[in-house]
């Protein structure tokens, strides 16, 4: 079986495009996240989630008249897997489970109530869980970093690190989106955030296949143009990108759709993370290095290039 | 075949490896099957001696088999099988709070340590220094210092660094301490494999599984169980000090301050309206209980006016209603409960009023209703009012109302107790407790035998305070108050007072454990049902097995015989993941299984960076050989540099993540390294024995080309 016999598509000859294409959606992701804001899930939001089950479905709203006249404030009701399912989050903490079971078993004399799950966070945890994502994600991209920076010259590393700022910052701001538009129920918990940590790693990876195909043909095509470089690299992982972009799609779409819902959130990050990764390796990561050696280095990459990468002349 | 031997090897030893460690999970999930079976059995027979002996049987013949295999299976994650997780944090704040001297600690000191409070309980600061540093910016302006507060010792050599050291080691041993503390506790409940784990320097991580009663486990939890011994002070001179906290608070009233708030008038109406309700609510308490008085003694009748007779009384003349409005208005304090004063043994109890400050010397009685509880200590820990307490006594609350008047009237009326604040017997002396029932009144108790020292302290103190009351105290709850009818040797003594059975099994445990030299609160809780626990994992499992077949599948049909190699590769490198995982004694949880589908997707890559070498070699035409030798040697750089990146994230978040994070992080980090051993090692192995007699093409899944 074979898709591509040796392709040859110019894929950075439009980057400038997907260049403003990005940074377009970028701009617009990040500017809908600021007005309408991030919708923290309990975990880092702090307060008490109890996931309760009826026999039949019952309507949120006597759900939320119930469990507000039992006194608990900043109710919220949320429908969560089965039709009659469903998890209602309060700010406060103190026997909240046992007070929404009373209210709901008051309400609903008919109806046997479960409680399937309860989450109680402390608002201290839940703002420690934060800073801790925030310094796991910064660590994550200071190592690597360093990492590409001595496995090949630190402008790939930086390069590889721009692509994954990119695939980050959208992912996380088209799942805030996704959310705040009522399309997806995706609140930012502690797996979204391992989502998100696997999008990192995910996109560093195929930076770094490409970029190592890169470094490979540097030696064996020796004074070929850089952008042409960059370009037969990419063609010639195509495949592998294809295949391995393709099974994981397949793997993470099985689990999004069959998952249920402790694991739809994750493998919906995933899922745009690892477009957007792959995406991103081959317009932005390439591109950046690009733009940094004809605009900064003012390099000619027709004649140039060896001067940056490469054996550095005598 | 001797040549071969070392690669039949490789692939054979991981395949034997992960079948040997799995087996525990398979032998545990058929015993546990066996035993449901055994149980419906047993349940069936009914009769009980056919019932126990179809459980002995099955004890006899699998139970040993069980509990091994048990031991060594993949735990699920509470995620995945139901229980409750809980983070405690040892509070730091109140251990301070205690290591200070009782006697020293005034306003300001109280001033720090709330302020302390408040901020600690939004920072991650140690609470220490910011102890330190509010001490620095309120007390020591005021002239104070840590010398002034806290005890160490030798007066010569004290010094505030010596304070901080010490209280760093008491902030260090409460964490150890309590951590098994509550292991006993757990374990003593009856929780089958609770992991209880230290989590940085003053929280520990609790998994329950299959903890369902959340109420209980709580109490059981955060139960300081701080048992002391302490001597009934309901005299003359408590009396007074309520005497005066009257005055104190009428005046205060009157002048218009009431409870000193924004807006002193609508205070005041409120206030007056409060204690007129209360004082009637009191009153009906007073009737109930003299009533009951009456029941539990004929011989005399007269309680109707106790110390009013022999005083002038102020309201003389005026309508019942408006004396009893006027009374409450002037004694704001003491309306909130009722007094009775002991004349004497058998004697009935006099209800006592605060029209004069003259009080009979003896015992006296206090009962509060539960409305009062509330108002009735904020009260008390105002500081003005405070201070009119005597220093050496504490006010301390019944843990149950008093059973009688609950019986009768349905009212839950509570008494209190004046109590000597320095104890004269703490719970360290308890070697043993037992939950039991009291043989006449057949309510539920608790005995304690004490150890040697205990036991001579304990006859030294029923000695000296014969037909005095003793309190029995329980995290600052009286539990019972009994008169001291003779000298107690042999260190015996008894609890009672608890609601139920439950309550004193409960008791039984926390007092085997001992106390929590300081208290830890809860502030992480997350509980799954079993039935969520089902739902998911069941999901998980379809969705996982979905995802594996359809990645296995396309891998046979782009890469032919090697896909179904990798395929191979990718179920053994799976396989040893939770072979690692059960053998290192880790938990899989739901995150876990999104590590291991992760780790498929990696799995997978590696060896499609393999083939695709492979199959490029060969259109540059090179012999099916060294194509092969060529594919793995050129896509090893690309596969360790994409793994080692991925590893990185994973050991980040393993080091800086907490709970379901960690299994994500653990399991993403175990499926890496059996991607790089079974991707380049076994595959590779697999093809190479393939190709053992001299074949010369291999079935890539590429194009037939034509040979030449």
């Amino acid at each position: 079986m074979r898709y591509f016999k040796n392709p040859n598509i110019d894929f950075l000859g439009k980057r400038k495009l997907f260049v403003i294409l990005s940074i377009t959606l970028i701009i617009a992701c990040v500017l809908i996240t600021l007005i309408e804001g991030v919708e923290y899930g309990i975990d880092f939001a702090g307060g008490t989630e109890v996931a309760v089950q009826t026999t039949n479905p019952v309507a949120t709203d006597q759900i939320r008249t119930a469990v507000s006249s039992a006194g608990l404030t900043g109710v919220e009701i949320k429908s969560f897997g089965e039709d009659n399912q469903y998890l209602i989050r309060t700010r406060e903490s103190a026997n909240a489970p046992e007070l929404i079971s009373n209210a709901l078993t008051k309400a609903f004399p008919n109806e046997k109530i479960t409680i399937l799950k309860v989450d109680k966070i402390g608002p201290k945890i839940g703002s420690e869980l934060r800073m801790q994502a925030f310094w796991a994600i910064l660590l994550a991209v200071i190592v690597m970093l360093i990492y590409l920076a001595f496995r090949f010259e630190f402008i790939f590393g930086v390069g590889a690190i721009v692509a994954l700022v990119h695939d980050v910052v959208l992912t996380f701001t088209i799942a805030v989106t996704l959310n705040n538009l009522g399309i997806v129920n995706l609140e930012v918990n502690l797996s979204i955030l391992a989502a998100m940590l696997t999008v990192v790693g995910y996109s560093v990876n195929d930076t770094v296949i490409i970029f190592d195909r890169i470094r490979e043909n540097k030696e064996r095509h020796k004074g070929m143009n850089f952008i042409k470089l960059a370009n037969l690299s990419i063609n010639e992982t195509l495949s592998r990108t294809v295949n391995t972009v393709g099974t994981t799609l397949l793997a993470l779409f099985s689990l999004y759709i069959l998952g249920g819902p402790v694991l739809q959130g994750f493998a919906l990050i995933m899922i745009i993370g690892i477009i957007l990764g792959t995406y991103s390796s081959i317009y932005i990561a390439s591109a950046f290095v690009i733009w940094y050696m004809e605009k900064i280095k003012k390099i000619d990459l027709e004649t140039g290039f060896r001067e940056v990468i490469g054996v550095k002349p005598e | 075949m001797k040549r071969y031997f070392g690669k039949i090897l490789l692939v054979v030893v991981p395949v034997i490896a992960a079948l040997v460690l799995l087996y525990p999970t398979y032998q545990a999930s058929q015993l546990e099957q066996k035993e449901r079976q055994a149980i419906a059995q047993a349940k069936k027979a009914g009769n009980s001696s056919d019932s126990l002996e179809i459980m002995e049987k099955f004890k006899k013949q699998y139970g040993e088999a069980l509990k091994t295999a048990k031991a060594r299976r993949l735990k699920l994650g509470l995620d995945l099988r139901g229980g409750m997780y809980v983070t405690m944090e040892v509070d730091v704040v109140k251990l301070i709070e205690e290591s200070a001297q009782n006697e020293t600690i005034d306003e300001i000191f109280k001033d720090v340590i709330a302020k302390t409070r408040k901020e600690a309980s939004a920072s991650d600061e140690p609470a220490l220094n910011i102890f330190q540093r509010n001490f620095n910016n309120i007390a020591r302006p005021q002239g104070k210092s840590l010398l002034n507060y806290f005890d160490v010792g030798d007066v010569r050599e004290a010094s505030e660094e010596k304070i901080i050291a010490s209280l760093n080691e008491s902030i260090d041993k409460a964490i150890d301490q309590a951590q098994e503390v509550i292991r006993q506790r757990i374990d003593q409940y009856g929780v089958s494999e609770p992991n209880i784990q230290k989590q940085g320097t003053r929280r520990i991580m609790l998994e329950l599984p299959g903890v369902t009663n959340q109420d209980e486990m709580r109490s059981l939890l955060q139960t300081t169980a701080r048992l002391e011994f302490k001597l009934v002070r309901n005299y003359k001179e408590i009396v007074q000090a309520f005497y005066k906290i009257d005055k104190l608070l009428s005046e205060q009233i009157k002048r218009g301050k009431g409870f000193a708030t924004a807006d002193p008038t609508t205070m005041l109406d409120t206030l007056k309206k409060d204690t007129a309700n209360v004082a009637i609510k009191t009153t009906e308490a007073k009737k109930d209980t003299t009533k009951l008085a009456q029941k539990s003694d004929t011989t005399k009748v007269d309680t109707t006016k106790g110390n009013q007779d022999t005083v002038k009384d102020p309201y003389a003349g005026l309508p019942p209603e408006e004396a009893q409005r006027r009374y409450a208005l002037d004694h704001p304090f003491t309306t909130l409960f009722s007094t009775f004063f002991v004349p004497g043994k058998n004697q009935n109890i006099i209800p006592i009023y605060y029209t004069s400050d003259q009080f009979p010397e003896g015992e006296y009685i206090f009962r509060i209703p539960k409305d009062s509880i509330g108002k009735f200590q904020v009260l008390l820990n105002r500081p003005d009012v405070a201070a009119l307490i005597p220093a050496d006594l504490e006010i301390v609350i019944d843990a149950k109302p008093d059973t009688r008047i609950k019986q009768n009237q349905n009212i839950e009326i509570y008494d209190f107790y004046a109590l000597k604040k320095e104890p004269e017997l703490t719970g360290e002396v308890i070697s043993s407790a037992r939950a039991s029932f009291d043989p006449t009144t057949n309510q539920p108790i608790v005995l304690m035998s004490m150890n040697t020292d205990g036991a001579e302290s304990w006859a030294r103190i029923t000695g000296a305070n014969l037909q005095k009351r003793i309190a029995i105290v329980l995290d600052n709850r009286v539990y019972s108050a009994p008169t001291v009818q003779s000298k107690i040797t042999g260190g015996n003594s008894q609890i009672t007072g608890m609601a139920n059975a439950e309550e004193a099994r409960l008791l039984e445990i926390v007092l085997n454990a001992g106390a929590l030299k300081a208290p830890v609160q809860i502030i992480e809780e997350r509980v799954v049902g079993p039935s969520l626990g089902d739902d998911s994992i069941r999901s998980g499992l379809n969705a996982s097995l979905v995802a594996v077949i359809l990645v296995v599948l396309y891998m046979i049909f782009y890469y032919g015989l090697g896909g179904a190699i990798a395929d191979f590769a990718v179920i053994l490198n799976v396989s040893l993941v939770l072979s690692v995982l059960a053998a290192l004694g880790g938990t899989l949880t739901l995150p876990g299984i999104a590590g291991i589908i992760l780790t498929v997707g990696m799995a997978v890559d590696a060896n499609v960076l393999i083939f695709e070498r492979i199959r490029e070699e060969l259109d540059h035409g090179r012999s099916m050989r060294s194509a092969i030798d060529e594919g793995f040697r050129k896509a090893l750089s690309a596969i360790m540099d994409s793994n080692i990146t991925t590893f990185f994230t994973g050991a980040i978040l393993y080091y800086l993540g907490t709970g379901p994070i960690q299994g994500f992080a653990l399991t993403l980090m175990l499926g890496i390294l059996g991607t790089l051993f079974t991707a380049i090692v076994v595959t590779r192995a697999i093809i190479e024995l393939l190709m053992a007699k001299g074949a010369t093409s291999f079935d890539f899944g590429q194009p037939k080309i034509k040979s030449n």
